[in-house]
Formats: C-alpha cells, structure tokens, sequence
C-alpha cells in the first residue's frame, strides 16, 4: 500500500512534471514563432531608415553639386544642340507633280551661351535631303538636289531678362507663324499660303526686343533694320535698309494680338510697305489663330498694286491627338482680278512621344485664274524633335 | 455571363475608388519664395504671369528664377492643372516652341527633386518654385506664398 502510494507519489510528480514541461513548452511556442517575425519588422524598419537616409544623402549631393556649378557660375563648355527633322509621303493630284515620299526638312540648331549676357545661335536647315556634286576637274555643280542654307545666326545680347540685341540674321519678326512655324509643334506640314509672300521669311540686320507690362497685359516688341527682302549677306544691292517692327500683346484668359510692319525701297527701286495684324487664343485645349497681311507695292512711275492675305486656324487638343483646320486667302495682286488663291485644310496629329508626332492632313486648293488647275493634296508625314527641350 | 458583367462592374467600381483615393491623398502643392523676398502673397494668376513669362522681376526689379519639377511629378501635374490649365506636357511642349525658336524669355529650370528647388529657393534671392506642402511646413528659409490643394 506504502508502495502503491509511492508509486501513486511518483507518477503524480512525474506527470505534474511532465505538464508543466508541456505548458513551458507550450509557453515558448509562440515565442519562438514571434522570433524571426520581429526579427524581420525590425530589419526592415531599419533598411527603411538606411533607404532614406542615402536617399537624402544622395539628394543632399545631387543639390550641392547643382548648387556649386550655379554658384560658381560656370556655364557648359559644350554647344547646345537641337533641331527637328520630319519625312512625309504626299499624294498630290496637281498637273506636273508626282506623289511620293519627301525628306522635308532636318534643321539642327546649335546654341552657345558664351557668357550669361551673350549668346550665339545658328540654324542650319538642309531641306529635301540636299545631295551636290561637283566636277573636280571644272570645278563646277555636275548635279544637285535640295538645299542648304544658313537659316538664322546672330550674336545675342541680353543684359536683362526684358531686353535682348540681336545682330545677324534672324527670322523676321512678323505675325505669328513666322516665328512659331516648326514642324513638331504645329499641326499642318503645308505653310499658310501668305507665310514668306508678304512680309521677307529671314532678315540679314539688327533687332532689338523687349517686353514690359502694362496694367495687366505683357507687351513684346521688336524693333529691327534690315537689308531687306531678297537681299541676304552679300547680295544687298542697294544702300536704303528695311525698317520693321512687330508689338505682340498678350491679354487676359490666353488671348493675344499685335500688329507687324516692315519697310523697305527694294533692288528696283520699288517702295514696299507690307502691314500685317495677328490675333491668337490659347486656352486650355483650344488654340484659335488668325492672321491678315497686306503689302502696298509702289514704283517710282507711281504705278502699283497691293498683295494680302489672310488664314485662320483653329486647333483642339484631345489626349494625345490635335484635330486642325485652317482657311487660306490669298490675293497677289490688287490689279488683276482673277487672281486669287484658296485653301482649305484638315489635319489630324498624334503624339507618340512629346517629341514625336504623326500627321495626317488634307488640303484642297482653288484658283480664280482659269489658266491654273485647281489640286489636292494628302500628306502623312512624322516630326521629330531633336535635344534636351 | 451576369457573373461575367457582374465581376466587370465590381473591378471597375474598386479601380475608381482606388484612383478616386489616389488624387484624394495627393499632398497640397506650397509656392515657395526666398525669405528675403518682400513679397508675401500671391494670388494664382500672379503665379500664372510669372510662370507663363507675363511677369518678368519682382517688385523690387530683382529678376524672378523659375523653377518646375520635372514632367511625371504629381505636383507638377497639380500645378500644371490648377495654375496653367493644361496638362504638363503640353506645357512642356509649349515652352520646348520657345525654347527652339530662342524666343523664351525665363524659361522654367527644371529640377529633378523637391529638394533641390528647395535649396534653390533657400540661397537664391529671385527663386519660385513649387513643392509639396509636407516638406516646406518647417523650413524658415523659405516662404510659402500660396497653397495648391
């Protein structure tokens, strides 16, 4: 019986025992579960820590780098390089002319800061994939297609932001198109018709420009002397100098209009006065633009005629897709009355990048001349964008 | 198939809600200027004309510096919307016309991180720029003239 309660003794201890054993081990389960649980929350808190703190360490360089190139002034050695290129297929069906694929344009333009108040900028245009060969013996043009030339090259001076001098040749400065007109950035690959009719594409002189506000418009003006149309570099034959000036202001709610006037007595001795007028709306995704331009041509006989012209576009915006359309008048002559030129376009674009754009476009044309044909065209082109813009 | 539809409707309603989310959580946009400037407000459409050009010094002649973040920033697209009205990139793609006919009077600088227009902001007299509200809130060497919410 003694035994039997020692055993009875025993065995109780021994399972007291083993459940305490149990529950301990019980206890440390969880424990030991939570381990490498906690173990990873902690180290990711910490990786978290050490991700930001190089991330402000590396911002932190990346701003002290910026902040010493600024600081200390230096400008890039390099030349700036940009430009556009656009190709395009054009289907025509105009007396003489074949449809096919056209290498348009490539325009590289090259901008060196040389100080921060003086600048140089050159645009080089080679159009329709210029090829020239020459004979080595006559040194003379054996063949040639397309054309290179020096578009624009001046030297800037802008000692304040409102103020700049430009010397050279520069695109002149009238209406709208006339400056804003590169390929990527407008949605027709055709030119409205009156675009380097009346007022000269390029001007060989000095232009001086500011910009001021006045209540609360912003007004840019440009002023400049010039050889004159038909007269770049060299070719200028004759003393007079053309005199011209464009005022852009720009009002409240993305509307804007000026006016543009160029002067000059041309190699014939002709008195030519072109006047030109803009309005442009630039709102959201709705871009309206119109322009009208008319030039009095007088000789010395005091016979003469005037040429104008005006188009009007409008443009919309849908994500990555513009829907264009634009009307052109034309009138080159003010004595002949069955002269006039017409133009209707369509176009439609598509951004592929913001550098990169697609263009469809229809434009059908009208003349009143009865000796001249009336056509059509259809264009699928690509512009591109070239540079860090 | 209504199973089909139904799942359709049921995805579409959790992808709005979660883009709903997204623009919701999106922190307010600060204008910051340097503490030394004199100016202490400005009204969106004066930050239009300055970011636009119209405006080209302060009001005291010293020359405004432009800063922009860069294209796919979410204050950027906040800015874009609320103060240009477009899109960034069609921002973008206005000022890349300036900038190729060197007509661009001050275009924008464009910097790749809010910190960076923040020590910009912070050394130079003439700075504007623009960062999410969170990371100016305590910095005395800059001064918020105008929130973006």
């Amino acid at each position: 019986m003694a035994m039997d309660r020692g055993t009875r003794a025993s065995g109780l201890f021994k399972g007291a025992f083993r459940a305490f054993s149990f529950l301990l081990l019980m206890s440390s389960v969880p424990a030991l579960a939570e381990d490498p649980l906690e173990r990873f929350r902690i180290d990711l808190e910490e990786l978290k820590k050490e991700n930001e703190a190089l991330q402000g360490r590396i911002d932190a360089l990346e701003a002290e780098d910026e902040e010493t190139r600024h600081g200390l002034g230096l400008l890039s050695n390099l030349v700036e390089v940009s430009g556009y290129a656009d190709a395009e297929y054009a289907f025509t069906d105009r007396e003489g002319e074949d449809s096919g694929f056209r290498i348009r344009h490539l325009s590289l333009f090259f901008t060196k800061d040389i100080q921060r108040e003086w600048k140089l900028f050159t645009e080089v245009e080679f159009e329709d994939a210029p090829r020239i060969e020459s004979e080595k013996a006559a040194d003379t043009v054996k063949s040639s297609q397309g054309t290179i030339f020096v578009e624009q090259l001046y030297i800037e001076y802008h000692p304040m932001l409102s103020w700049d001098i430009r010397l050279g040749r520069f695109l002149t400065p009238a209406g709208v198109w006339s400056i804003y007109h590169y390929p990527p950035y407008v949605p027709t690959q055709t030119s409205p018709i009156i675009y380097k009719e009346i007022f000269p594409k390029v001007s060989d002189g000095v232009q001086l420009k500011n910009s001021f506000s006045l209540r609360d418009s912003s007004i840019d003006t440009h002023l400049y002397v010039a050889n004159g149309a038909g007269n770049p570099g060299a070719l200028d034959r004759n003393e007079s100098k053309g005199i011209g000036a464009r005022l852009n202001a720009d009002l409240l709610a993305g509307l804007s209009t000026g006016f543009s006037y160029f002067g000059e007595r041309d190699n014939d001795g002709a008195s030519r006065m072109s006047y030109g007028g803009h309005i442009l709306f630039n709102r959201s995704a709705l871009r309206l633009q119109a322009e009208y331009q008319i030039r009095s041509n007088e000789t010395d006989a005091a016979s003469g005629s005037d040429d104008s012209g005006w188009y009007a576009q409008a443009e919309y915006d849908i994500g990555k897709w513009t829907l264009a359309a634009r009307y052109d008048w034309y009138d080159p002559s003010s004595e002949s009355p069955d002269d006039l030129w017409t133009r209707a376009t369509a176009a439609v674009n598509y951004r592929f990048a913001h550098n990169v754009v697609g263009k469809i476009e229809f434009n059908s044309n009208g003349f009143d001349d009865p000796s001249m044909d009336d056509y059509s065209q259809a264009i699928l082109g690509v512009a591109v964008a070239i540079g860090d813009l | 198939m209504a199973a089909f539809l139904k799942k359709i409707a049921l995805l579409t309603a959790v992808a709005l809600v979660l883009s709903a989310s997204s623009i919701e959580a999106a922190e307010p946009v600060a204008i910051i200027v340097n503490r030394a400037n004199q100016v202490d407000k400005l009204t969106e459409g004066e930050v239009k004309k300055i970011y636009t050009n119209n405006t080209l010094a302060w009001p005291d002649g010293v020359p405004i510096i432009i800063y922009d973040l860069s294209i796919n920033d979410q204050s950027r697209a906040i800015f874009s919307e609320k103060i240009l009205g477009k899109a960034p990139d069609l921002v973008a793609e206005e000022w890349a016309h300036l900038k190729i006919t060197n007509q661009a009077k001050n275009p924008p600088q464009i910097m790749k991180t809010p910190t960076l227009i923040i020590r910009r902001v912070m050394r130079e007299k003439g700075a504007i720029g623009y960062v999410a509200i969170g990371l100016v809130q305590n910095n005395p060497d800059v001064k918020v003239v105008s929130t973006l919410r």
